[in-house]
């Protein structure tokens, strides 16, 4: 039928419509006001002339299916009609959007190519309430998107995230978990000594204590291991007030911060989170500039890589949750000495 | 979202906050991609930036630059004045110099001098010898600052080796000065800026990282279209005893966390 031969039997409908067809060969009509709403159907209507009639239907993207097409149009159905108040659009608005997400995705999809970016900006509002605060892990159960980074990749944007001395730990994991993969290439047999658990206790609690980086040495016997391990089970409260005096009477820039770190860092550890000690399995490394220590030798390798790769997974799961949270449980508020120390938070770089 | 181009994802990212988004870059390729573009760091820029800002060199993308606020306060108007940004939100962050602090007696060396540390932006603090009237008072234009968000100023101090006279608390206030409504008499607040002086009363003095203390002089929430400056000051000029030893670094104003 003609359009002119439609206009005869049914003289009731002067309305018209633009013929659309999707990707999957379906064609549908729809009111000439409600397309039109949708700029790029404008356009090819204005541009090219197509569009009405069922022969010359205007070819739709791919990302837009009937389902997705019929709810758009419900949108401009809606939001064409000039005389509705800024309230009843909202209201409508709110109600719209109220889908699962998988849909909301299709639909941003399909109004972002059909240019419609008042619908698009609805629909991305929503996706982003849906995304903040949320781990990676979730984000990727929410989307079905495939975990395609490397663990480097992943352990990368938490130094930015939080102005946080672990970052410094995270820092050098990352570097040396750099380098490891480095070297791994070069490397055939891996043997795992003994003393590597010790070795890797040993510094953790030296960097746990806190003791002046500078001092602490490369080479380490058990006997300092024991003492060391001592150490960390007995008062915090000595250490934290040793560093103290460590950090008033440091005058160094880096030196300070370091101490600080290391300061915030040891009391952080020990009151908030000691179960985050055992995860933290490092090697021993030049805390200056995150360097890495030379001298582990190939026989580490395998299991460092492993003790990274479990760090980072507990990263992801408890400390980047709590990441995501308001006011993060790791403010280092403890009265060691009587001192009431804060870390003033995330706010402008204090150096 | 398989489905989603990365311009959608750049999209709906920049509708979140600076720390979503570098959590989120570690959720698959495509997140990291767009977590990395300039669309996205360019709406967590501020949209307006001080006058006399100038972006530091060698920073290509927007999020370099947005990182480089955050940790490297910028110096504005010469030496007096330091440019940041808050690490979650990206609010603007503003640090007055004690130059650019009126402090009464100031230019009097018997009683301040001025002398330079290492590790601290501005090229000067004043260090107090000795004073019986202690008046410090700095003023900020609050168009300077991020719209809809609430600040605090924050005084930021140590001691020399000998302070003395600070045992007893000063006298703080933060006012919008607005030069229509001058019948508004603001209550000061007594602060201690010593930690262990029976600090019942307001807020104590607390050890930031750069070595430095800072007490909270007030707090106030900067609206769109505000205008006026903030004056923030803090004195103690009653008591009858001399002050001495007081170094003071400056104002910070930062959003509250």
């Amino acid at each position: 039928m003609s359009e002119g031969e439609m206009a005869i039997i049914k003289p009731e409908m002067m309305k018209s419509y633009i013929w659309l067809e999707t990707a999957d060969g379906s064609i549908q009509q729809v009111e000439q006001e409600v397309a039109m709403f949708c700029p790029m159907i404008c356009q090819e209507v204005i541009q090219k002339g197509v569009g009405s009639s069922k022969n010359y239907a205007i070819s739709l993207p791919q990302r837009v299916n009937p389902a997705m097409l019929s709810l758009i149009f419900d949108y401009c159905r809606f939001h064409q009609v000039p005389g509705r108040s800024n309230k009843e659009r909202k209201v409508y608005d709110e109600k719209f959007i109220r889908m699962d997400t998988k849909r909301l995705c299709e639909l941003t999809s399909a109004a972002d190519s059909l240019q419609l970016k008042p619908l698009v900006d609805l629909t991305s509002r929503a996706l982003a309430r849906i995304i903040e605060g949320k781990t990676p892990e979730e984000i990727r159960e929410i989307f079905h998107l495939p975990d395609d980074l490397t663990e480097e990749e992943k352990l990368e944007p938490l130094k930015n995230t939080m102005d946080d001395p672990r970052i410094r730990l995270l820092n050098r994991l990352y570097a040396k978990k750099r380098k490891e993969l480095k070297e791994r290439e070069k490397l055939k047999s891996v043997e795992v000594e003994e003393h590597v658990d010790e070795r890797s206790v040993d510094d953790l609690l030296s960097f746990i204590n806190g003791r002046d980086p500078k001092v602490v040495k490369t080479s380490k016997s058990k006997k300092k291991n024991k003492k060391r391990k001592e150490q960390k089970n007995g008062s915090s409260n000595g250490t934290c007030e040793a560093l103290e005096k460590d950090l008033h009477n440091l005058d160094s820039k880096s030196q300070s911060a370091e101490i600080v770190d290391n300061t915030a860092s040891c009391l952080g550890d020990v009151s908030n989170l000691p179960s985050m000690e055992d995860d933290i399995f490092t090697p021993k490394t030049e805390f200056e500039d995150g360097y890495i220590d030379d001298e582990i030798d190939p026989a580490l390798k395998e299991l460092l890589d492993r003790e990274v790769e479990d760090f980072a997974r507990r990263l992801n799961s408890s400390w980047v949750l709590s990441i995501g949270q308001e006011r993060q449980p790791v403010n280092f508020s403890i009265n060691g000495n009587g001192t009431s120390r804060r870390l003033t938070g995330p706010a402008a770089g204090h150096k | 979202m398989n489905n989603l181009p990365e311009d959608c994802i750049a999209k709906i990212l920049s509708l979140t906050t600076p720390l979503d988004v570098c959590r989120l870059s570690a959720v698959s390729s495509i997140f990291r991609s767009a977590a990395g573009s300039d669309d996205v760091w360019n709406h967590f820029l501020p949209a307006d930036f001080p006058a006399g800002f100038a972006a530091p060199a060698g920073l290509p993308t927007r999020k370099q630059l947005f990182f480089s606020l955050v940790d490297n306060p910028l110096l504005i108007n010469g030496t007096l004045l330091s440019f940041s940004l808050e690490r979650k939100s990206g609010n603007k962050c503003y640090m007055m110099a004690a130059r650019a602090l009126n402090i009464v007696w100031g230019h009097e060396q018997r009683y301040w001098h001025w002398i330079s540390l290492p590790n601290t932006r501005f090229g000067e603090v004043a260090e107090l010898i000795m004073v019986w009237w202690l008046e410090i008072t700095g003023k900020i234009n609050i168009t300077l600052l991020s719209d809809d968000t609430l600040y605090a100023a924050y005084f930021v101090f140590k001691w020399n080796h000998s302070p003395y006279g600070f045992r007893q608390p000063v006298e703080t206030s933060l006012v919008l000065a607005d030069t229509e409504s001058t019948d508004n008499v603001v209550q000061p607040s007594m602060i201690s800026l010593m930690q262990d002086s029976g600090g019942e009363e307001g807020q104590s003095p607390v050890l930031r990282r750069d070595g430095w203390y800072e007490v909270e002089l007030g707090q106030f929430f900067k609206r769109r279209g505000d205008l006026g400056e903030i004056e923030m000051s803090l004195k103690e000029t009653k008591g009858p005893y001399e002050k001495k030893g007081l170094i003071v670094y400056g104002i910070e104003i930062r959003p509250v966390p």
